[in-house]
C-alpha cells in the first residue's frame, strides 16, 4: 500500500498530468481505506455548489480575446507616450503593461510571449543593457497577480472560502508597493537619455487609439465595489465589453477567429477545472484523516510563534512555486494551509496575498522557475544567463515580500476601512 | 482502410467537442449577461439561471479538460522533458499514457456508479432528472480516455516503425 503511493509521485516527476497524480492518490486513498471510488466522484460534483467558480472561464476568455487584440499595442504606445519622457521610463512603461496585462491573463506564460516580443527590442533600442531587459521582463511575467481581477486571486478565494471582493482590495498596496520598489530600481539603471520635449498632440491621439480599453479596468472595479455586480457577473460584463471593443469595434478579431479562441480558453480552464476537481477528492481525504492538524501539532512543538511559522511558509511556498504552476499549487496547498494558519491566528486575506507573492517570485526562483524556462525558449537565451539577470529583480521582489509578510496592514488597511 | 475510418472519426468527434464547448460558454455568457440586464431595467431575474450557469460551468469545463487531453494541453511538471533524451522520451510517455488510462479508466468506472445511482435515489434539479446534469462526468472522463488510449496506439505504432 505505502508503496501504492510512491507510485504517483514518481508519475509526477517524470511529467504526467498533475489531475492523474491527484486523482490516483484520491482511488488508491479510498479504495485503500475500504471506502466506494464513487466518492471521488461525488466530491468532484461538488463544484458545481461554487458559485465563484464562473468567474474563472469568463475572465480567462475575456484575457484571450484582449491578448489575441491589438490592445496590447495600443496600451504600450500610448504609456510609452505618457511615461517615455522620464528617466526609466520605458523599463517603467514594461512594468505597467506586464502588470495589467497579468491581471487579466493570469501568469500563464501569456505575458512573457506576448509582451516579450514588443517590450524587448523596444527596450534594447532605449540603450538598456541585454541584461537588465531580459531580468526585467522574465521577472515582470508574473508581476500583478495581486490586482484584480487576477485569477489565480479568484482561485484562493474559491478554495480557501474567503470574499473576493476582498482579496481584490487586499491586493491592491502590496502589489502597489512592488511595482514602485521596482520602479527605483529602474530609474537607477536607465541609461542616459536625451530630452525629447513630449508631442501633446501624439498623446491625445494615443489616448483616442486606446478610449475604449481604457475604461475596462474602472468598469469591472467601478461594478463590483459600487455593488452594481458581484465578481461572477463582473466577468461576464468584461467578456460582453471586450467582445464588442475587440470584434465590433476596433474589428481587431474576426468573427471566425472567435470559435477557436472559446476552444482554447475553455481549454485553459478545463485543465484548471479538473486539477481543482481531484484534488477536492484527494484534500478531503486528508482532511478526514486530520493530516493538517497532525501537521500543525507537529509544527507546533517546534514554533509557536505566528512570525516563525510565516517565515517558514514562505521558504516553503517559494520551492513550491518554483515547481508548480500557479494552480495546480493553489489548488493542492491551501486547502492544507488553511487549517493550520487559522490556528496560528492569521488573517485569510493576508495569508491569500501572502500566497500569491511567494508563488508570484516562485515563478522567476532558479533552478526551475517556469518564467526562467519561458524567457530561455522566447528570447533564445542560455538559462544560466537568465539566473543571473533575474537575481536584482529576485532580491527587490524578496524585499517586498518581507514587508508584505511582515505587515499584515499593508494588506487589510484597505479591507477594514 | 480502417485507419481512413479511425481518421475520419476523429476529425467528427473533434468538431463534436470544439462545437459544445463552443455552444456552452456561449449559453453562459448570454445567460449571465441577460441577468444583469434584467435585473438593473427591471429588477427582476430568473431563479434558476445561477443554478444553471453553475451546472454548465461544471460541463463546459469537463469539456475542457477532454479537449485538453485531446491537445496535449494538461498541466504537468515537464522537468523531465528538458533534461531527457529524445528516446527515453518516448518511452516516459508510453507509461504515462498507459498509467493516465488505467487512472481515468477507473474514474470513468466511478463516475457510472455515481451516475447510476443518482438515477436511482437523485431527485430532480432544474426541472430534469438530477442525473441527466451528472451525465457529464461519466461523458467526459470516457471521452479522455479514449483520447489517452488514441495517443497510446499512436506512440507504439510510432515505436513499431522506429524498430523496423
Amino acid at each position: 500500500m505505502v508503496l501504492f503511493k510512491f507510485i504517483p509521485i514518481l508519475l509526477a516527476v517524470i511529467g504526467c498530468p498533475l489531475f492523474i497524480v491527484i486523482a490516483a492518490i484520491a482511488l488508491i486513498s479510498f479504495y485503500g481505506a475500504g471506502i466506494d471510488i464513487s466518492v471521488v466522484i461525488i466530491e468532484m460534483s461538488r463544484l458545481a455548489d461554487t458559485p465563484l467558480l464562473l468567474a474563472l472561464p469568463l475572465f480567462i476568455f475575456a484575457g484571450s480575446i484582449l491578448s489575441e487584440s491589438n490592445t496590447p499595442q495600443r496600451l504600450l504606445n500610448l504609456s510609452r507616450l505618457l511615461l517615455g519622457w522620464m528617466p526609466g521610463g520605458l523599463a517603467m512603461v514594461a512594468l505597467l503593461i506586464c502588470a495589467i496585462f497579468t491581471a487579466f491573463t493570469g501568469a500563464s506564460g501569456v505575458t512573457i510571449f506576448a509582451m516579450g516580443g514588443l517590450l524587448m527590442p523596444a527596450m534594447l533600442k532605449d540603450n538598456y543593457s541585454e541584461k537588465f531587459s531580459l531580468g526585467l521582463i522574465t521577472s515582470s511575467g508574473s508581476i500583478g497577480l495581486l490586482f484584480p481581477p487576477s485569477l489565480p486571486l479568484i482561485l484562493f478565494g474559491v478554495i480557501a472560502e474567503t470574499r473576493i471582493d476582498q482579496l481584490f482590495l487586499a491586493g491592491l498596496i502590496p502589489g502597489l508597493l512592488m511595482l514602485t520598489i521596482i520602479s527605483i530600481y529602474c530609474m537607477k539603471k536607465s541609461p542616459p537619455k536625451e530630452n525629447k520635449p513630449i508631442d501633446k498632440s501624439e498623446i491625445i491621439k494615443g489616448l483616442r487609439e486606446a478610449a475604449w480599453e481604457l475604461p475596462l479596468p474602472f468598469l469591472v472595479l467601478g461594478g463590483i465595489y459600487g455593488g452594481f455586480f458581484v465578481v461572477g457577473e463582473a466577468a461576464a460584463v468584461t467578456v460582453l465589453y471586450a467582445l464588442i471593443v475587440e470584434v465590433v469595434i476596433y474589428k481587431d478579431i474576426s468573427w471566425q477567429r472567435l470559435p477557436g479562441l472559446m476552444v482554447h480558453s475553455m481549454m485553459l480552464f478545463g485543465g484548471i477545472l479538473i486539477i481543482l476537481g481531484a484534488s477536492m477528492a484527494s484534500t478531503n481525504f486528508l482532511v478526514d484523516m486530520e493530516i493538517p492538524t497532525r501537521i500543525f501539532e507537529f509544527i507546533h512543538q517546534y514554533v509557536n510563534n505566528k512570525y516563525t511559522f510565516l517565515l517558514l511558509l514562505n521558504v516553503f511556498l517559494l520551492i513550491i512555486g518554483s515547481m508548480l504552476d500557479i494552480f495546480s499549487a493553489l489548488v493542492l496547498v491551501v486547502p492544507l494551509i488553511v487549517p493550520i494558519a487559522k490556528s496560528y491566528d492569521i488573517n485569510l486575506i493576508h495569508l491569500g496575498i501572502i500566497f500569491l507573492t511567494n508563488l508570484q517570485i516562485g515563478y522567476c526562483t532558479p533552478p526551475v522557475g517556469l518564467n526562467l524556462f519561458l524567457a530561455s525558449y522566447r528570447f533564445e537565451q542560455p538559462i544560466i544567463k537568465l539566473y543571473r539577470a533575474t537575481l536584482p529583480f529576485l532580491g527587490l521582489l524578496l524585499l517586498t515580500l518581507a514587508l508584505i509578510t511582515y505587515c499584515p496592514q499593508l494588506s487589510l488597511w484597505l479591507v477594514q476601512k | 482502410m480502417s485507419l481512413q475510418f479511425l481518421d475520419k472519426g476523429s476529425r467528427w468527434l473533434r468538431l463534436l467537442e470544439d462545437g459544445l464547448l463552443c455552444l456552452l460558454l456561449t449559453a453562459i455568457i448570454i445567460i449571465a449577461c441577460s441577468q444583469i440586464i434584467l435585473r438593473t431595467t427591471m429588477g427582476t431575474g430568473f431563479l434558476w439561471s445561477e443554478p444553471l450557469i453553475r451546472q454548465l460551468v461544471l460541463w463546459v469545463g469537463m469539456m475542457g479538460a477532454v479537449v485538453a487531453t485531446r491537445e496535449g494541453k494538461h498541466i504537468a511538471i515537464d522537468i523531465a522533458s528538458y533534461l531527457a533524451p529524445n528516446k527515453v522520451q518516448t518511452w516516459l510517455e508510453l507509461v504515462i499514457n498507459l498509467c493516465s488510462i488505467l487512472v481515468t479508466g477507473a474514474l470513468t468506472a466511478a463516475a457510472i456508479i455515481f451516475t447510476s445511482s443518482e438515477m436511482t435515489y437523485g431527485g430532480t434539479s432544474l426541472l430534469m432528472p438530477a442525473w441527466i446534469w451528472s451525465l457529464i462526468f461519466p461523458l467526459g472522463f470516457a471521452l479522455i480516455t479514449l483520447h489517452f488510449t488514441g495517443d497510446l496506439l499512436k506512440i507504439i505504432a510510432g515505436l513499431a516503425r522506429g524498430g523496423k
